[in-house]
């Protein structure tokens, strides 16, 4: 009995705490960045960057978002728990924009600055957005990938996701660029692997089984590029690699010569341009509509030139 | 599920009873239900032979092998959990949490293989015994339990390495856990990975445990009448509390062949892994209320669930379209077990 | 009078059973008919096709004169026909009147349940039966009797002409038994017909108009109840004869005394309980239901916690915390429900014999004998004369005496010598009792030493060296086995409400 009541004793005592923690939390201007997702180096990038934005501008950043970019639901329920705080000012990257509609009018009427980053929203609620162009960064992508492969084969994409504007964006972006410039080029599979390096691993070893003839093939993010590249090692099959994003794995297997090239976003800047904007808007100074963060190819040639080092992480 | 002999019972007279029957018909009982699921994989390996030549080539039946390995070694370690008519959802994350174990020991603390190995199965031990306490000694439902204890195994695995993968680049010769073949050095032409060496030893080591010890007699006793058992004077909790800390070393094994295979631990894998596992357990035969199934049975039906997600992968069906049949084949299967109960 | 049901020449088969071989079968209106018949007899069977459970391979059911197909209990019910199992199907968390209603609740607007006139209806109901169970209250709490009361009204609310029983009585206490013969007999003015099913003579001659019997999936006979001796019906169940056997009581003046309870006690449940044992000896544990019979077994078995009292093993004290401890002592339990509580019905006869004594069969690593697990079986098998085509055979396909056989065989190979046998021929059929009984005795000749807890009374005197009766929780006496006792002796013991409070009076046998 004695154990029982200490353990609820103990819980109680922590949901205390917890609860002064947010209260503690307000006396700086506090900006709560809901993301698409957090386990995920990309995002810890991103995360870094902000906290790297938090800590020159001297406001308190928190960061969060869901486990994968399916779960709309928990990430508007993300959104709603963040508005309820009052916050400053609020950096979002929507996984459905038109979800999240409802809670960006909530935010507009309270007077709180929205930002979008990473994909941004379908709206003109947010005061800016800090992004990388996926679809311009796809066609990248396409374009390496045709003029390594000569300009005619066949190439598959193994995507992290059907649904979210990235995963979309980046498949058509790459899928469009090559329909209109490269017509020898023929694209035999679209699948999609969740992000997850075991399930891409499956993919594309079965892609590689089902088309023989096979000379490049695409990876949406780095779950889905590192599954590539292990797919292509399990199977020994020489095929040509384009990765996107970075990550130690990533990185090892593009100075191998296993992936030929990778396009990486800049994460850091994304979450530093976002917490900046939003520090600027809480401040009702005037801000950029469009703030491109930009993206880069890189591959064994350039890897470690100081420009792209910046913006890969491990 | 009746298939030894039966004579009317009233005829048979008490002294002449004892009648020979096959050894291994502990087995037999569940061979009806394996003879349906094989016989489904058969067709369906017929099947994508027919429809893509790509497909029957020793290359890509490895590739379905080396599949089934993590899935085949998570459902192996989930049958014996449903056997006891429990469950366990926290088999996912926790092979990620021994991941991340196996990591820690050999990336960062710099042990030396076997340890490192041996780690990641004591973890693994360690969290099953934990989730077997909750359900045996303090009664917690075990869908609760082991829910429960999958978010705090992925929370942790999360929390250790900062939501950073570790990398086994330090460690050589751990890749070839999974992706070597002993096999093949010994036999040139057959290079089966050790990966699905290693499901096979798993499977073999579980099916000896469950159809030939005390503690395989007991698991489906306790899935059969637990009650009775305890009031046959066994120490019910302890038993179970065996159970799950067997499967959760069998959780850790897997997860030495997830993290040698993607040569890192991924502190995000994990969450889903256990709902593969379960439908293959379930495809394969065994009773979600315990009591009945078999080793063999969860093992055709892995090999069923690679073997559909490869083939319609080789015939290019829609992504979307795979998932619908996957689905519709798992319900198939244990329809066509349920109406093959009530025929008897 | 007409026939409200009549059954022709129906044919059911299981894989490996013939259950049912051409057998007939009719009920008029307004009577009780009994239907008997050992243990898989094929009764449940029958009365499981007439209530649509199960299809008939073959045969014709014809309803007031009609013939009808029943492929489901819908259907049956649609037609008038209720059955009452055996085993009650009440859902607990639901109130009386939902249990009563369910299926076909009274309906408001919007799909709504009109709890209201459910519970109103469902008072009514009980008013015309004069039972006195509150509608609103969950089942959950109700005693056996009041369930199968609820039961009833749920068959009857559905207004149904023919009402099937199976045992209804074998939880009842005699109070309670009145009153559903009151029940029954009120149905039967009313015009309803009834299969009643039951194993008790004395109460087939009390009620019944018509008795047919079955043996074996085959119809024997239906004889008029009042000119039919029941030496006869039991003649006709068995297919032979029956002697009437009575006990031995043997001489154990110097016999070792095995087990000792003093002071047993446990809330309102056990209060003060102390008898002893002696080695070769049946002591008999009379009362009625709710005694507190079977709780002091468990509570000595350990199956549940105790508040106070010691035991004592061949003159050691032991401390019983758990089942696991109470085996280690060498105490058995036979419980009253082997389904739930003896048999792990999914497996084979070896397993379930050699369930509590595995370790036994496993050497270093746990690795199990399995040859010598089933030598060990078929021995038993030869010796208890269990009834099963192999030592392989699943438990769940056997009968009750042999399922019964089974987990005293599971005892036995424990090297348990105290064995407490709660109701051992519950669901029995006569010839399986009587060898249930013979075995009893061999046990007891061999010097183990038996408790059997019953509720029938005739099962007791023919058992019994020693008799112990309860009454609410109290041991209220200690009648001598044998002859010189009678039931009437027993009775005023177990409806000794005078104790309360007192002590516990214990008599030795002269």
């Amino acid at each position: 009995m004695i154990t029982r009541r200490m353990i609820l004793g103990t819980l109680s005592a922590a949901a205390l705490l917890a609860s002064t923690g947010f209260t503690l939390a307000q006396d700086k201007m506090y900006i709560p960045l809901i993301s698409k997702g957090f386990q995920h180096q990309f995002w810890q990038a991103v995360k870094a960057g902000a906290d790297k934005a938090a800590a020159e501008f001297g406001v308190e950043v928190t960061f969060e978002g869901p486990d994968n970019e399916t779960m709309v639901d928990r990430q508007i329920d993300m959104l709603s728990a963040a508005l309820a705080k009052k916050p400053a000012a609020i950096g979002f990257a929507a996984l459905d924009s038109q979800a999240a509609t409802p809670l960006l009018k909530q935010a507009e009427a309270a007077k709180i600055p929205v930002i979008a980053f990473d994909s941004g929203v379908d709206s003109d609620i947010p005061a800016a957005t800090a992004a990388t162009d996926n679809k311009a960064a796809a066609a990248l992508a396409a374009e390496k990938m045709a003029a390594l492969i000569g300009d005619e084969g066949d190439v598959a994409l193994v995507v992290h996701d059907q649904t979210s504007r990235t995963g979309v964006d980046r498949r058509d972006g790459f899928v469009e660029w090559i329909a209109a410039n490269k017509p020898k080029i023929q694209i035999v599979a679209i699948e999609y692997g969740g992000g997850d390096h075991l399930k891409s691993t499956e993919i594309t070893k079965t892609l590689l089984q089902a088309h023989p003839n096979l000379k490049g093939i695409f990876g949406s993010n780095e779950g889905s590029a590192i599954g590539v590249a292990n797919g292509a090692r399990e199977t020994g099959k020489k095929v040509v690699i384009i990765g996107y994003d970075s990550g130690a794995a990533q990185k090892q297997a593009i100075r191998d010569g296993l992936m030929a090239g990778a396009i990486t976003q800049n994460p850091v800047g994304i979450g530093y341009e976002t917490v900046k904007a939003a520090v600027m808007a809480a401040k009702g100074e005037p801000i950029i509509p469009t703030i491109d963060t930009g993206f880069y190819f890189y591959d064994k040639s350039n890897i470690d030139s100081p420009e792209i080092a910046a913006v890969l992480y491990d | 599920m009746n298939t030894s002999p039966q004579n009317s019972k009233a005829s048979a007279p008490p002294a002449s009873v004892p009648a020979p029957v096959p050894a291994p018909a502990r087995l037999a009982g569940g061979a009806q239900q394996k003879l349906l699921a094989f016989a489904s994989l058969i067709v369906l390996l017929v099947g994508f032979s027919l429809a893509s030549p790509n497909f029957f080539q020793v290359s890509n039946i490895m590739a379905i092998l080396q599949a089934t390995s993590v899935n085949g070694v998570l459902a192996v370690a989930a049958t014996a959990v449903i056997l006891t008519g429990g469950i366990d959802l926290s088999i996912g994350t926790l092979m990620t949490f021994c991941a991340v174990i196996a990591g820690v020991a050999l990336t960062w603390a710099g042990l030396p293989l076997p340890l490192g190995v041996l780690a990641a199965i004591g973890a693994g031990a360690l969290a099953g015994l934990a989730s077997g306490t909750f359900v045996a000694r303090m009664k917690i439902p075990p869908f609760i339990a082991t829910l429960g204890m999958m978010l705090v195994l992925k929370g942790l695995s999360l929390i250790i390495t900062g939501a950073r993968p570790i990398y086994f680049n330090d460690t050589p010769g751990y890749t070839d856990i999974s992706q070597g073949s002993l096999i093949g050095m010994v036999l040139p032409g057959l290079p089966v990975p050790n990966g699905v060496l290693v499901l096979f030893l798993v499977a073999g080591g579980m099916a000896f445990v469950l159809s030939r010890t005390v503690l395989g007699r007991y698991t489906y006793a306790l899935g059969s009448n637990e009650e009775a058992v305890r009031l046959s004077g066994v120490n019910t909790n302890a038993w179970k509390m065996a159970v799950y800390a067997l499967a959760g070393a069998i959780c850790g094994i897997a997860g030495i062949l997830i993290s040698s295979r993607l040569n890192s631990a991924q502190p995000a894998l994990g969450l889903g892994y256990e709902l593969d596992a379960i439908a293959a357990v379930v495809i394969g035969g065994t009773s979600l209320s315990g009591g009945r199934g078999t080793v063999l049975g969860t093992l055709i039906g892995a090999l069923i669930m690679s073997v559909l997600t490869n083939g319609l992968r080789i015939l290019s069906v829609a992504p979307e379209w795979q998932t619908v049949v996957t689905g519709a084949i798992i319900i198939l299967a244990v329809y066509a077990d349920q109406l093959r109960r009530q025929r008897g | 009078m007409r026939d409200l049901v009549c059954m022709e020449r129906i044919e059911k088969r299981f894989p490996g059973v013939h259950a049912l071989k051409g057998v007939g079968f009719d009920l008029r209106a307004g009577e009780v008919h009994a239907l008997m018949g050992e243990n898989g007899a094929g009764k449940s069977t029958l009365m499981k096709i007439l209530s649509g459970v199960y299809q008939p391979d073959s045969g014709r059911i014809l309803v007031e004169g009609r013939e009808v197909v029943l492929p489901s209990p819908k259907a049956a019910q649609d037609r008038g026909i209720g059955i009452i199992h055996q085993e009650l199907a009440l859902m607990k968390d639901l109130t009386v009147a939902q249990n009563i209603f369910i299926g076909r609740e009274p309906r408001l607007s919007f799909g709504r349940i009109d709890e209201a006139r459910q519970n109103r209806e469902a008072a009514e109901l009980f008013a015309s039966l004069n039972i006195d169970i509150d509608p609103r209250r969950p089942v959950e709490g109700l005693s056996i009797a009041r369930q199968q009361m609820v039961e009833i009204a749920k068959a009857l609310s559905a207004r149904s002409k023919v009402l099937i029983m199976d045992e209804p009585t074998a939880a009842l206490t005699d109070s309670e038994i009145a009153e559903l013969f009151t029940m029954i007999g009120k149905l039967k003015s009313e015009g309803v017909g009834i299969v009643y099913i039951s194993h008790k003579m004395d109460e087939i001659r009390r009620i019944s108009d018509r008795v047919t019997v079955m043996r074996d999936g085959e119809y024997v006979g239906t004889v008029e109840a009042a000119d039919t001796p029941i030496a006869r019906i039991i003649e006709m169940m068995v297919g032979r004869k029956l002697g009437d056997e009575t006990v031995d009581v043997p001489d154990l003046r110097d016999a070792e005394t095995a087990l000792e309870v003093v002071g047993l006690t446990r809330g309102r449940e056990i209060r003060d309980v102390g008898f002893s044992l002696k080695k070769g000896e049946i002591l008999g544990f009379a009362g009625l239901m709710g005694a507190g019979r079977t709780e002091v077994a468990r509570a000595i078995f350990g199956a549940d916690p105790r508040e106070g009292g010691e035991i004592f093993v061949h003159g050691r004290k032991v401390d019983v915390r758990s089942p696991a401890d109470a085996v280690k002592a060498g105490i058995g339990y036979l419980s009253e429900d082997r389904k739930h509580f003896g048999l792990a019905l999914g497996m084979d006869v070896s397993d379930n014999i050699a369930l509590a004594s595995l370790s036994s069969y496993a050497n270093r690593v746990g690795q199990l004998d399995e040859g010598a697990m089933r030598r060990t079986a078929r021995d038993f098998i030869a010796r208890l004369g269990i009834r099963t085509p192999s030592d392989r055979q699943e438990v769940r396909l056997l009968s009750g005496g042999n399922q019964q056989k089974v987990v005293i065989a599971k005892w036995l190979l424990r090297d348990c010598d105290i064995l407490i046998f709660d109701e051992p021929t519950r669901g029995i059929d006569i010839g399986a009792k009587s060898e249930i009984y013979r075995l009893l005795a061999d046990l007891a000749a061999e010097g183990k030493a038996i408790i059997v807890i019953s509720s029938e009374l005739p099962e007791i005197l023919r058992v019994s060296h020693r008799i112990a009766v309860m009454c609410e929780g109290r041991l209220t006496g200690v009648l001598p086995g044998g002859a010189g006792t009678t039931q009437e002796q027993i009775m005023q013991l177990a409806t000794d409400r005078s104790g309360l409070g007192q002590a516990t009076r214990q008599e030795e046998p002269a």
